[in-house]
């Protein structure tokens, strides 16, 4: 009677248990997202995945097994209130060899079971398989304090050297690409959650990884080493395309810098352009606010194909002027334009930034609101960061204070977003 | 017995104190700030590690709390990144190094001595050295909180580069990373110091009878842990040693632009880092595996296989540290082995969970408060380890590294495994300190509040990481499918709070007005429950004799053998000279104080004054030394209270 009785009140606490456990999956919200492990988009993260089923399983049986008996033998001894705590002890046992060594001997062999598919797993992710090394793609990331910069080693362009990009890697689906993993400062990590686990980036070590996509998209990144102030903010993407469109973006990705007709230095001697000429009003954003809209985050692939088009209405005056501003407020010194002013290497290439869905990192979605709070108050954005903090204030060596060197007024930043986005 | 026999008092009275210079007086005060500052007695320095500990249990629990504020909402605003970097490293830290380290050490301080027999440990002095060292580096560690420069913030592993003067340093002077270097030193002294104390008691100090295979279980763990600490503890401070040369002396051990090595750092710390892990997880284990015997009234299923699993587990743990490091690109062959080898560490630890539920069949349990947490830990413990396996994999750790599923990992062993432990510890071994027992309806109530608070703030965490939630990070997008997850898991940390601060509330107020218990109220199985409560400064009238595994369970049950022995060993003991206590001294708390000022010139990179510490650190002990072994003795009338010298030979 007892028995049953206690049988049945543990069988309603596993049930109620076990749909507490059950509601997060069954609100599936939890389990899928853009940096999820579990929508495998390649055949790496799908391995990994596979492996990590394996473990789900032999961990899930074992609970099982071991949580049922030891519920049990909890409601079973249970000394119940009423029954007097007085009553003679138990027996006094020490145990029984047989079953603990009846016990190790199946855990090993659960353990085994984990082993066999783990071991297979680490060779097949750890580089291009033997089979496909022919048809491998080569690329090199370089993690910076707090941005990915992009190389692609096959890519040489006639009198600049290796094709570079800025936290978006475009890459080609259905090839296996093999990134060498590189930093120019502290340990940073490489992580597109839905192509590949993670490897890191360190200093004196020539680290690589294998990744690749099956069908062109769209893919979150983001660093997964602690690496400083705004390492919560290094973000990036990798796209993926069809082996035509990739090609055809690699042969755009050759040419200078986009010009818009009128617009090079010297061109358009016009007075400082006035307000009207921006197609927004600027709204000031609290630190750290969200940079995404809703569309973006619905369909980022269409809006990265819709990136890749000139703007409609661009206005040559303010771009001239922007790309005067370039200039003269120092930008050129950290970046590079190709084709354009500026050779700096410090800070990301923006030949094409305009063609890019994020800016500062893969943080903002790349829009004219979003790029002019990026220009306009940078360490509100992405606190630390090296453009703030030796481009706009400078360390006076003696005092040791940061004093301010220029800013960006709300003008001169319309400007400059215009001539940023001109570049296509 | 044994230690009587080794001591020089064999036969002879103490001696007459002989007159001696002021500075080498040995202090005699019993109650008052005096004492507890000289106190040599191992219970008063439990007491002591136990207090502090708890008090910095509270300050890293408050910066959880903050930390979950911060992540309750995407883009949130209440903390600054660089706050919340500064309040992850110093939650980890303070939580590992001054929370539950020394709170594992406040039970090996207190009970580990009682349950050999013990009337003290074996270096008294240096006992009291190593809690004051602790104290000094757990204010090196926190002064940063009060200082411009702000609190360390590279995390508490400190991976290198970021801690070299060219990242550390970048936007401000920054003394934060020397704090942390300096901090950790220094608590390493303390652990060491602290657990050859332990080794050597365990060893020599063992009342007659006690053979190595009738220890308790607590104890077996207490000496498996003080070693990990004394093996592993070197090569973080050798790490650490070489960072500061980097920071202060311009060497290039890990400074990446003279070829130094990042890479290094990461062995270094990790081969002290894992073994770090077992350091927090033995002691819980062990007392739990004195928990579960006494509530289930039989004794512990397969006692050598519990002792030979924890010692294998502790082997292993030095074999096992690259698995921190699977993401760093070692190659295959080091990945797979480092996979494997983690696998094995699972089936020694798996079997102390079959041993533990095996000896809770065919037992009779009683529910009571300590029972409570102990089950909790076995589930909590089962579900980290099992996720522990998890990670195990390679290719599946790949994601998981330095996600919320790792986060969720060790949350599971070391709350749910250490922090449920040693909560079960202080109800359990409550009445036997201080007389008195938490209520158990109030004892239960915080026990579930614990139990719901920290499962709503950690299962989650799982699902984040697996989703693809890095750690570490201060904020996060609203569009990843991360926010209903976070915020849960906000909630459940508020939860969790109020259940720790029900627990502590409890405890405060049985410490003054809980009901007054007798002797053994639990009818516990081991050595501490046989002398009365709280037990008095000599611990045991009468060195006990063991007979048995469970001494105290045996000695229940043959009383008029073992009373004729005592008898008999009180006569002895009597004609011996009587009790041999150690004397009070001030020199552990002067050299460990001279410890914190050399600590804090050099953390100002003040060399002159560093050294100036170094000669202070070295005149007290140098003196400590001179001071002599003192040591008086003490006799009993038949109630077993102390009878007051009146010749003036004890007490000096």
């Amino acid at each position: 009677m007892t028995l049953s009785f206690t049988l049945r009140s543990a069988l309603r606490r596993a049930s109620s248990l076990m749909f507490v456990g059950l509601l997060p999956l069954l609100n599936g919200g939890w389990i899928y997202g853009p940096q999820s492990t579990f929508e495998t988009h390649g055949p790496v993260a799908k391995t990994q995945l596979d492996v990590f089923y394996v473990t789900l399983w032999v961990t899930m049986i074992i609970f099982v097994l071991v949580a049922s008996v030891l519920a049990y033998a909890t409601l079973r001894f249970r000394v119940r209130t009423g029954e007097s705590a007085n009553q003679p002890p138990p027996e006094q046992s020490h145990g029984n060899p047989l079953i603990e060594l009846g016990l190790i001997v199946l855990s090993i062999a659960a353990l085994v079971v984990i082993a066999v598919p783990t071991l297979r797993a680490i060779w097949y992710t750890y580089d291009v398989p033997e089979a496909e090394r022919a048809n491998a793609y080569e690329v090199t990331a370089t993690g910076h304090q707090w941005w990915f910069k992009f190389e692609y080693p096959k890519e040489q362009i006639e009198g600049s050297g290796t094709l570079v990009t800025g936290n978006e890697l475009v890459i080609p689906a259905g090839r296996p690409v093999r990134v060498n993993l590189r930093t120019v400062d502290v340990i940073h990590s490489f992580w597109v959650p839905k192509l590949a686990g993670k490897v890191d980036m360190m200093p004196n070590r020539g680290n690589h990884l294998w990744l690749k996509a099956d069908e062109p998209g769209y893919f979150w990144g983001q660093c997964a080493e602690f690496c400083g102030e705004s390492h919560a903010v290094m973000r990036f993407r990798v796209i993926a395309l069809s082996e035509s469109d990739f090609a055809a973006w690699v042969a755009q990705q050759k040419n200078p810098a986009r010009t818009v007709p009128g617009t090079q230095i010297g061109a358009t001697p016009t007075a400082s352009p006035r307000v009207e000429f921006a197609s927004y009003t600027y709204e000031r954003q609290r630190p750290n606010a969200p940079g995404w809209s809703e569309g973006f985050s619905r369909s980022p692939f269409a809006a990265w194909q819709q990136k890749q088009q000139a703007d409609a209405g661009e206005s040559p005056e303010l771009i001239a002027h922007g790309r005067k501003l370039f200039i003269e407020k120092k930008c050129a010194g950290c970046h590079s334009v190709r084709g354009h002013e500026g050779a700096g290497i410090s800070g990301p290439d923006l030949t094409r930034v305009g063609a890019r869905t994020t800016i500062a990192g893969g943080l903002l979605e790349n829009t004219e609101q979003n790029l002019h709070r990026w220009l306009t108050e940078p360490n509100n954005v992405k606190p630390g960061n090296k453009m703030w903090f030796g481009g706009y204030v400078v360390r006076n060596n003696e005092t040791g204070v940061w004093e301010q060197q220029f800013s960006i007024n709300d003008d001169e930043a319309r400007a400059l977003v215009a001539y940023l986005h001109s570049l296509k | 017995m044994q230690a009587i026999t080794k001591s020089d008092f064999i036969g002879k009275d103490a001696p007459v104190a002989e007159k001696r210079p002021l500075i080498f007086t040995r202090p005699t005060a019993k109650t008052g700030l005096v004492s507890w500052l000289t106190t040599v007695d191992h219970k008063r320095i439990g007491l002591l590690y136990g207090v502090s500990s708890l008090i910095f249990f509270l300050v890293g629990g408050f910066e959880a709390l903050l930390i979950r504020v911060q992540l309750a909402v995407p883009n949130n605003t209440f903390l600054s990144a660089q706050a919340y970097n500064e309040l992850f490293t110093m939650h980890a830290t303070t939580m590992i190094f001054l929370a539950v380290m020394p709170l594992s050490a406040a039970f090996f301080n207190y009970i580990m001595p009682l349950q050999i027999g013990a009337r003290d440990v074996a270096f008294p002095r240096l006992n009291g050295f190593a809690f004051w060292v602790f104290v000094v580096g757990a204010i090196i560690l926190n002064v940063g909180w009060f200082v411009k420069s702000g609190a360390p913030d590279v995390g508490w592993f400190g991976y290198a580069p970021l801690t070299s003067t060219a990242y550390s340093n970048q936007f401000a002077t920054d003394m934060s990373t020397d704090l942390w270097v300096m901090g950790l030193q220094v608590l390493g002294v303390s652990s060491i110091v602290g657990s050859l104390n332990f080794i050597v008691t365990i060893i020599n100090l063992r009342a007659p009878g006690m053979t190595m295979m009738r220890l308790p279980v607590f104890t077996w763990m207490t000496l498996i842990t003080a070693f990990l600490i004394v093996l592993s503890f070197p090569a973080i401070t050798i790490a650490l040693v070489a960072l500061m040369m980097d920071r202060s002396f311009g060497t290039s051990f890990f400074e990446v632009s003279n070829g130094g090595l990042p890479i290094l750092w990461q062995h270094l710390f990790w081969i002290f880092g894992h073994p770090e892990v077992y350091i927090l997880i033995l002691p819980a284990m062990g007392i739990i595996s004195e928990i579960l015997p006494t509530f289930s009234r039989k004794p512990l299923f397969g006692y050598p296989i519990i002792v030979f699993s924890g010692a294998v587990i502790g082997l292993l743990g030095f074999g096992v540290w690259s698995h921190h490091m699977f993401t760093t690109g070692m190659g295959t062959m080091a990945t797979a082995a480092f996979s494997v080898a983690t696998m094995a560490i699972a089936v020694p630890t798996g079997v102390k969970i079959f041993n533990w539920i095996g000896t809770l069949w065919n037992g009779q349990l009683q529910m009571r408060t300590p029972m409570m947490f102990a089950l909790g830990f076995v589930w909590m413990f089962m579900m980290g380890g099992l996720s522990g396996i998890m990670h195990s994999a390679a290719p599946a750790d790949a994601q998981q590294q330095d996600s919320y599923f790792v986060v969720a990992h060790f949350h599971y062993v070391l709350i749910g495994g250490s922090i449920f432990g040693l909560l079960a510890g202080i109800h359990y071994w409550f009445p036997l300190i201080f007389g008195r027992k938490v209520s158990e309806a109030w004892g239960k109530a915080s026990f579930w509040v614990i139990f719901v608070g920290f499962n709503v703030t950690f299962f989650p965490m799982h699902f984040l990481g697996l989703n693809g939630m890095p750690r570490r990070t201060f904020t996060y997008d609203g569009n990843m499918g991360w926010n209903s997850a976070n915020f849960i898991a906000s909630v459940g940390a508020m939860i969790l709070g109020i259940g720790m601060a029900v627990y502590f509330v409890v405890m405060l107020y049985t410490y003054f007005k809980g009901e007054k218990v007798g002797r053994d109220p639990w009818g516990a199985r081991t050595l501490e429950w046989s002398i009365p409560n709280p037990p008095p400064e000599h611990n045991f009238s009468v060195i006990p004799t063991v007979h048995a595994r469970d001494a105290f369970w045996y000695e229940k049950h043959h009383r008029e053998e073992i009373d004729r022995e005592k008898a008999q060993h009180a006569a002895d003991e009597e004609a011996h000279g009587g009790i041999h206590m150690p004397s009070q001294s001030w020199f552990p708390i002067l050299a460990a104080t001279s410890i914190l000022i050399g600590g804090l010139f050099i953390t100002n990179h003040h060399f002159l004054g560093a050294i100036g510490g170094g000669v202070l650190l070295f005149i007290t002990v140098y003196l400590w030394a001179w001071e002599g072994p003192g040591g008086y003795h003490l006799h009993l009338d038949k109630h077993g209270n102390p009878i007051e010298p009146k010749d003036g030979h004890a007490g000096h």
